[in-house]
């Protein structure tokens, strides 16, 4: 027991389907520290986590804990050995009381087999005291804020008995005094002796919680090291790598004039008044990191969302948009993110996916015309490069890439000004991919107006003209494409660093609705 | 990072087009199965006066069923049909011993019908009250008004004529039967050949995603619940005229569970977004085999519902293995 160490991870691999997540990558927590786990959307870091907690094998490697070697095979047997996972989605049930979430599943009972209610009230209350708060362990946890529900995750940990607890991006559910609240009770962990790994991208946050920091890219180790002394543009810098410069997609061309503005358009409760246009062939992009408020903005555009202020000018007419409807009558067209969710029908066939917001095309005395639908799918699915055999199957059974590229043409054939493309490429394989990126820019070049949305910044770098910068509900920057580094994106994407004329506008009139 | 693990290419084997045909025709290889059953099982049940009386027997809740599997189609469930059944039987004799007209009181019917239809369809869509809340508040609202308006009773029709349209017949064929085909038909167009029934599927399939594809949510609802409705009036115009008069009480009570059952074995899913009106059309026929089989076989009518309740749970079983 005299290792300062409490867990050891040496030489993990693992991959999916023969993809290489992880490729040797090894991570030591020492006893009571706060450590930062860092690197961008598919780095590995679940992953790592997931073996940690047990949810996933390693194929190699070795994890070690209190200097004994262990294999971790189910959830149980890591909780076992002190390891608490608290995920992103709260795991606590709202309709329960405070003491019930803590012992669900371990509930004290007396030996006619009815709970110790008064037993477990207390511990509660035990446990609670040494976080510093007190609450009524019979109240509601549907009534407590979100830190707080969170707090009682924490406390369900070290009733287990907990010695490492895994926090992944625990503050993107939290208002800014609530961050301020979770960092006080893990501070007070750290004193207990208690070790943290917290993932997060936010290296704001990181900066002001964590000891020491490790990094992941592309599922392969990077760094460790401290981060007192550590400029936050080094991790960054070794987050995004050096070797991404690839060829950008879109060529510089002529706009028109602008089809699509917007003006103080805000939600609230999702994100500040903003401002942008959008020209004839022109692409612009929005990114930012989980949170931000990039789809919750466009959804707003769309009319999905109920706006709190903000006006809407589409080819110079302003237009009022309360519905998706009234979006696609004014010229929008919008294809999401989660495909399955948002835009495919998975019981209507490939065809009738395709037509669905088009009916009016194919419509004759009221009937709808099926070889016309049939001819119309021929026509995209040339133009497209869409591969199937059988339209008439139902829209789940093709590939990711070749589903959204029937959500593509099912809005070309409504023929809009403006189209939006949430997370394009979202589960999409690599070529396909390409291919996506491709029709949009052509689409760029026959004169529509482009938004796209993605957390991935490479790729945004590749095909747009112009990029928004969001964080946390605001613009914080304004890049012209080709000006644009991954570093530049990250450090304003992190909230690290924001432009001082535009930023600084929008967080004063954040702050003064407040 | 998620693996990928559904990267499949759609195939078409052999095996995936049998379960094709299983999935959609399996109603239809069930009803002929049962259909062959019966003739075995009693000589009477071949006979064609026994065949139009199942035929006659069901055209009221085949009718109603139509309307049940348009909204099942888009997520919900109606359970009023039954007592504005009788809501709209109570108004229609009203009207029809008021006017002396026959026209004015199947005008009335209707106008009651798809007016309780439409309220159903304001609380589902601009509500926002489960279906099931909804138009179970619906059953119990209707149910009193028809009892209050008869004061409890039956009412029945002082103008000759009326009920000539449920007991006429047209090439042996009576009129009931024809209007229940009619209304297949009708029904069958709509769901599959217009943008109402594309867009019914879609919302029952994806409601959010049938949103952000530019459809009126909430106007298509308000159009299945009042269509829903009218078809309702219909059944009850049949329901009055062939006894010349309605009960306040009893007239449609259960329906909605019988038509619910029939949609079910016709392969309609409870959550929406996949069924067909043929396969309802047969189901209420498989019902309606059902209920003559057992009258055949002198079944105690106490018997009945078990072997009914039976069915549509060996339907649902089957139906889930797809």
């Amino acid at each position: 027991m005299s290792n300062e160490w409490i867990v050891q991870m040496k030489n993990i691999e693992k991959s999916f389907n023969r993809v290489p997540v992880l490729k040797k990558v090894s991570l030591q927590v020492d006893k009571g520290e706060i450590h930062a786990l860092l690197g961008e959307n598919g780095a590995g870091k679940s992953t790592l986590m997931n073996i940690l907690g047990g949810i996933h094998q390693a194929d190699a490697g070795s994890i070690a804990i209190d200097g004994e070697e262990v294999t971790m095979t189910t959830p149980k047997v890591s909780q076992e050995l002190g390891i608490s996972f608290i995920h992103q989605e709260l795991n606590v049930v709202g309709d329960l009381r405070i003491y019930e979430n803590m012992f669900l599943g371990s509930e004290l009972r007396n030996k006619f087999g009815f709970v110790k209610e008064d037993e477990m009230c207390r511990q509660t209350e035990d446990i609670l005291a040494k976080l510093g708060v007190t609450l009524n362990p019979r109240g509601y946890v549907r009534d407590l804020d979100t830190s707080y529900k969170q707090l009682i995750e924490i406390s369900r940990a070290l009733l287990h008995r907990s010695r490492l607890i895994i926090m992944d991006e625990p503050t993107t559910a939290l208002a800014e005094h609530e961050v301020e609240r979770l960092f006080n009770f893990m501070a007070k962990l750290r004193e207990t002796g208690v070790s943290i790994i917290y993932i997060s991208h936010k290296l704001k946050e990181i900066e002001a919680i964590c000891d020491r920091y490790t990094v992941l890219r592309d599922g392969e180790w990077v760094g460790t090291g401290s981060l007192e002394g550590t400029e936050l543009d080094q991790i960054t810098n070794m987050m995004v790598g050096r070797s991404v410069s690839e060829e950008r997609f879109v060529q510089d061309h002529a706009f028109g004039e602008t089809v699509l503005e917007v003006k103080d358009l805000s939600c609230e409760g999702a994100f500040s008044p903003v401002n942008f246009s959008v020209r004839k062939g022109q692409v612009i992009g929005f990114t930012g990191l989980e949170g931000d408020g990039r789809t919750e903005l466009i959804e707003t555009l769309f009319g999905y969302r109920k706006k709190s202020t903000g006006s809407i000018k589409i080819n110079g007419k302003s237009v009022k948009i309360k519905h998706p409807k009234h979006a696609l009558k004014a010229g929008l067209g919008l294809v999401p993110k989660d495909r399955k969710e948002n835009a495919i029908i998975k019981d209507l066939n490939v065809i009738h996916n395709l037509t669905l917001s088009s009916m009016g095309h194919f419509e004759k005395t009221g009937f709808i015309q099926e070889k016309r639908e049939k001819s119309r799918f021929s026509f995209y699915r040339d133009k497209l490069n869409i591969k199937l055999h059988n339209p008439t199957v139902t829209i789940d059974k093709l590939s990711g890439g070749n589903q959204q590229k029937v959500v593509i043409a099912k809005w070309l054939e409504v023929g809009p000004d403006v189209l939006i493309f949430d997370n394009p490429t979202q589960g999409i394989d690599v070529g396909a991919k390409r291919e996506v990126y491709q029709h949009i820019i052509d689409l760029a070049k026959e004169g529509k107006a482009i938004i796209i949305l993605s957390s991935e910044a490479p790729e945004i770098m590749k095909v747009c003209h112009y990029i928004h910068v969001m964080y946390q509900g605001e613009i914080t920057a304004g890049i012209n494409g080709e000006d644009a580094t991954e570093d530049l994106i990250m450090s304003y994407a992190t909230g690290s660093k924001r432009e001082v004329g535009e930023g600084g506008k929008y967080r004063n009139a954040a702050k003064a609705k407040q | 990072m998620q693996p990928k693990q559904n990267n499949r290419q759609e195939s078409s084997g052999f095996k995936e087009k049998l379960s094709w045909l299983w999935s959609d025709y399996s109603v239809i290889i069930a009803f002929l199965i049962i259909f062959i059953a019966a003739s075995f099982m009693s000589p009477r049940f071949l006979d064609l006066n026994n065949q139009m009386n199942i035929l006659m027997q069901v055209s009221i809740i085949g009718i109603i069923a139509l309307g049940m599997t348009v909204v099942m189609l888009s997520g919900g469930i109606d359970l009023s049909v039954g007592s504005v059944l009788a809501l709209v039987g109570v108004i229609a004799v009203i009207a029809l011993n008021a006017t002396g007209s026959i026209i004015a009181a199947v005008l009335t019917a209707f106008i009651v019908g798809s007016f309780a239809g439409l309220l159903n369809g304001l609380m589902v869509a601009k509500g926002r009250i489960a279906s099931f809340i909804a138009t179970l508040g619906m059953m119990a609202a209707a149910r009193s008004i028809a009892l209050y308006i008869a004061n409890g009773g039956s009412i029945s029709g002082e103008v000759s004529g009326f009920s000539a349209i449920a007991n006429s017949e047209f090439f042996m064929i009576d009129y009931p039967i024809i209007i229940f085909i009619i209304m297949t038909v009708f029904v069958y167009l709509l769901m599959h050949k217009t943008r109402f029934g594309r867009y019914v599927y879609a919302i029952g399939s994806n409601e959010k995603a049938a949103m952000l594809s530019g459809i009126r949510v909430d106007r298509v609802k308000i159009g299945v619940y009042s269509l829903t409705g009218l078809l309702v009036s219909v059944a009850a115009t049949i329901e009055t005229s062939r006894l010349n008069s309605i009960s306040s009480s009893s007239s449609g009570a259960s329906y909605e569970l019988d038509a619910i059952a029939a949609v079910i074995i016709g392969g309609t899913r409870m959550t929406g977004g996949r069924g067909k009106i043929i396969g309802t059309f047969f189901g209420v026929l498989i019902l309606g085999i059902l209920n003559n089989m057992m009258n055949l076989m002198n079944v105690s009518p106490h018997l009945q519902g078990f072997v009914k309740g039976l069915i549509i749970i060996i339907a649902v079983v089957f139906q889930k293995r797809e």
